[in-house]
């Protein structure tokens, strides 16, 4: 179970193959009574671009730890890594990041924080403002583009965050978490959007971390179940696209998958 | 039943319906509140006149029924008085000059270097560490009593008022330009890593804005000790300033003198303090208002 056959046919595959690969990567953190804690031991993990990949498994079971590693904010302690063909850190500039808590700089507006991202890559004023206007009208947002964080409401929060992370346009996106945060009406209305705009553009590979089951079978095309520091499950979605999260639900799949994992979670 | 059809019957706060149908969190109590707050503003300023007629009608009452010793018993009138005659040959704005020039000086001086130094040793813990019990012990010092020594080394103009003054604000704008650069958040300096922050957009873009309000909130706290610092200075011995004054008409039992000084002094902090209020609004419009 394993080791299943990954076949994905998008443009950005057939650019990069795979998008991401980890070989027999593992990290130790040095604990402050002297010892060590090895949490991610042999991780073998490729994932083709364009792919959307949901990492699942309990609390503490390393899911930040290896997508931290991705993003180059974790060393391994061993093995290797990889991310569009280079190191982590030489992939920054095609990775977005978004987090369970939006992470909105309260001292920004919503155009500002979404300018954000493209003022550290150094993108000039005009197109900057031009970009952020554009993604915030995708998600919904126009005309709220001069309010402060504390005056949005968290899901207004939260997709300001989505168009942070699209406008820059990125390759690979990483999420921790990024709905865990919100309350359950809004977490669907958020999570529609997002699946719309994966939809609707070029596909992005996506790294989405959840301990919502129903989320990451409804949202991604490969669900991967990480435990006691290792991959112990390894499955193909195969529901067709485009979806919407209703019809998802519904599916037999949907409920093969749900029972497969459940016990596990 | 699924997990996301199962949530969506929960029902919670309601502002986030379908996306784009939702209204900023504000928007709708905001008209309201503003009214409220400018009916407080009034009720709050109707009262503080009271008070300060009440407390006014207490010191004549003091004063014209001698219930305390006679030498200190100066009305509100005698006070006002030596105010107006004061004001008349140029003695107040002289020394009030002498006393802001060095009040500005200080603050200035102190703050920058506060403001350097403090967001120095809150980017460098290991520095700081060393630091620490030396820092604490010196603001733990009487300020006052180094007056002496400022005043033999200095002399009895500007230096040694700015000097004095120097040591107060210093240590308060220090204190909380260390403990602001600190308070950023985790989640802010991880996604900023990872969307190509470099050292220097960390600082500028994150670590200076995030202090930026206790940094301003001790500049407002400066800004009076700093008043403080040079009027005790001027106390013990200055050619000039609203705190010599003090000193001579005490010496002289002109008590009508010292109570409107002090007054002066008192009106001084308070516009100065509304002044550095204002700017901070300006700057710190980004917050939410204190009632939200
Ligand atoms: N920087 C670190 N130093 C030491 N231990 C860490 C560090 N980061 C994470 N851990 C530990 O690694 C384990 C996995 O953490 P994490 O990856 O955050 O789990 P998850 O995201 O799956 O909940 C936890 O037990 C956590 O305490
Ligand atoms: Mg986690």
């Amino acid at each position: 179970m394993n080791s299943p056959t990954l076949h994905t046919n998008t443009a950005n595959a057939q650019r990069f193959g795979t998008m991401i690969s980890l070989r027999k990567s593992g990290v130790t953190f040095a604990n402050p009574e002297g010892g060590s804690r090895t949490v991610l031991h042999d991780i073998d993990l490729d994932v083709p671009a364009g792919q959307f990949v949901a990492l699942v498994g309990r609390s503490g079971c390393g899911k930040t730890t290896l997508l931290n590693m991705i993003a180059a904010l974790v060393e391994p302690s061993s093995g290797a890594i990889e991310v569009r063909g280079t190191s982590p850190r030489d992939a920054r500039p095609h990775l977005g990041f978004m987090l369970a808590r939006d992470a909105l700089l309260p001292w920004r507006t919503a155009q500002g924080n979404v300018e954000y991202g493209l003022e550290l890559r150094g993108t000039d004023r005009a197109t900057r403002r031009q970009v952020a206007r554009d993604w915030l009208g995708r998600v919904h947002l126009s005309g709220s583009e001069r309010l402060w964080p504390w005056q949005l409401s968290q899901g207004m929060r939260q997709r300001v965050a989505l168009a942070r992370t699209w406008a820059l346009d990125p390759d690979v996106l990483l999420m921790d978490e990024p709905f865990a945060a919100l309350d359950a009406r809004t977490r669907v209305s958020v999570q529609q959007e997002f699946l719309e705009l994966w939809q609707s553009g070029p596909q992005r590979t996506v790294v989405f971390v959840t301990h919502d089951l129903g989320e990451a079978i409804a949202l991604a095309d490969r669900v991967v179940l990480l435990g006691e520091g290792r991959i112990l499950d390894d499955v193909e979605v195969d529901i067709e696209r485009p979806r919407d999260l209703e019809g998802v639900a519904a599916h037999p799949r949907y409920q093969e998958l749900y029972d497969r994992f459940r016990a596990s979670i | 039943m699924s997990q996301i059809t199962a949530s969506e019957q929960s029902t919670h706060r309601q502002d986030d319906a379908p996306p784009g149908a939702d209204v900023p969190a504000s928007s709708q109590g905001r008209q309201p509140r503003r009214l409220r707050v400018s009916r407080t503003t009034l009720l709050v300023r109707a009262a503080q006149l009271v008070l300060v007629a009440v407390w006014l009608v207490a010191w004549d009452l003091t004063a014209r029924n001698q219930w305390i010793t006679p030498v200190l018993a100066k009305s509100p009138k005698q006070s006002w008085s030596y105010l107006v005659a004061a004001v008349e040959n140029g003695e107040l704005w002289s020394n009030a000059q002498a006393t802001m020039l060095a009040v500005v000086i200080a603050w200035v001086l102190a703050s920058t270097v506060g403001v350097v130094v403090g967001i120095t040793l809150g980017l460098l813990p290991t520095f700081e560490r060393i630091l620490a019990p030396f820092l604490d012990a010196a603001n733990a010092m009487p300020r006052i009593a180094l007056a002496p020594f400022f005043i033999v080394a200095f002399g009895i103009g500007v230096q040694a008022k700015v000097a004095l003054a120097s040591t107060l604000v210093f240590f308060i704008v220090l204190s909380a330009s260390r403990a602001g650069v600190r308070s950023a958040d985790a989640e802010w300096l991880r996604l900023s890593a990872v969307l190509g922050a470099k050292k220097r957009h960390l600082f500028w873009k994150v670590m200076l804005p995030v202090a930026t309000p206790a940094i301003l909130a001790s500049l407002r706290l400066g800004l009076i000790y700093a008043l403080l610092g040079v009027v005790g200075s001027e106390l013990i011995a200055a050619e000039d300033g609203l705190g010599q004054l003090i000193a001579e008409y005490s010496s002289l039992f002109r008590l009508e003198a010292v109570y409107a000084i002090l007054l002066l002094l008192a009106g001084i902090a308070v516009v100065l303090n509304q002044v550095m209020a204002a700017i901070e609004r300006r700057l710190l419009r980004w917050q939410p208002p204190a009632d939200h």
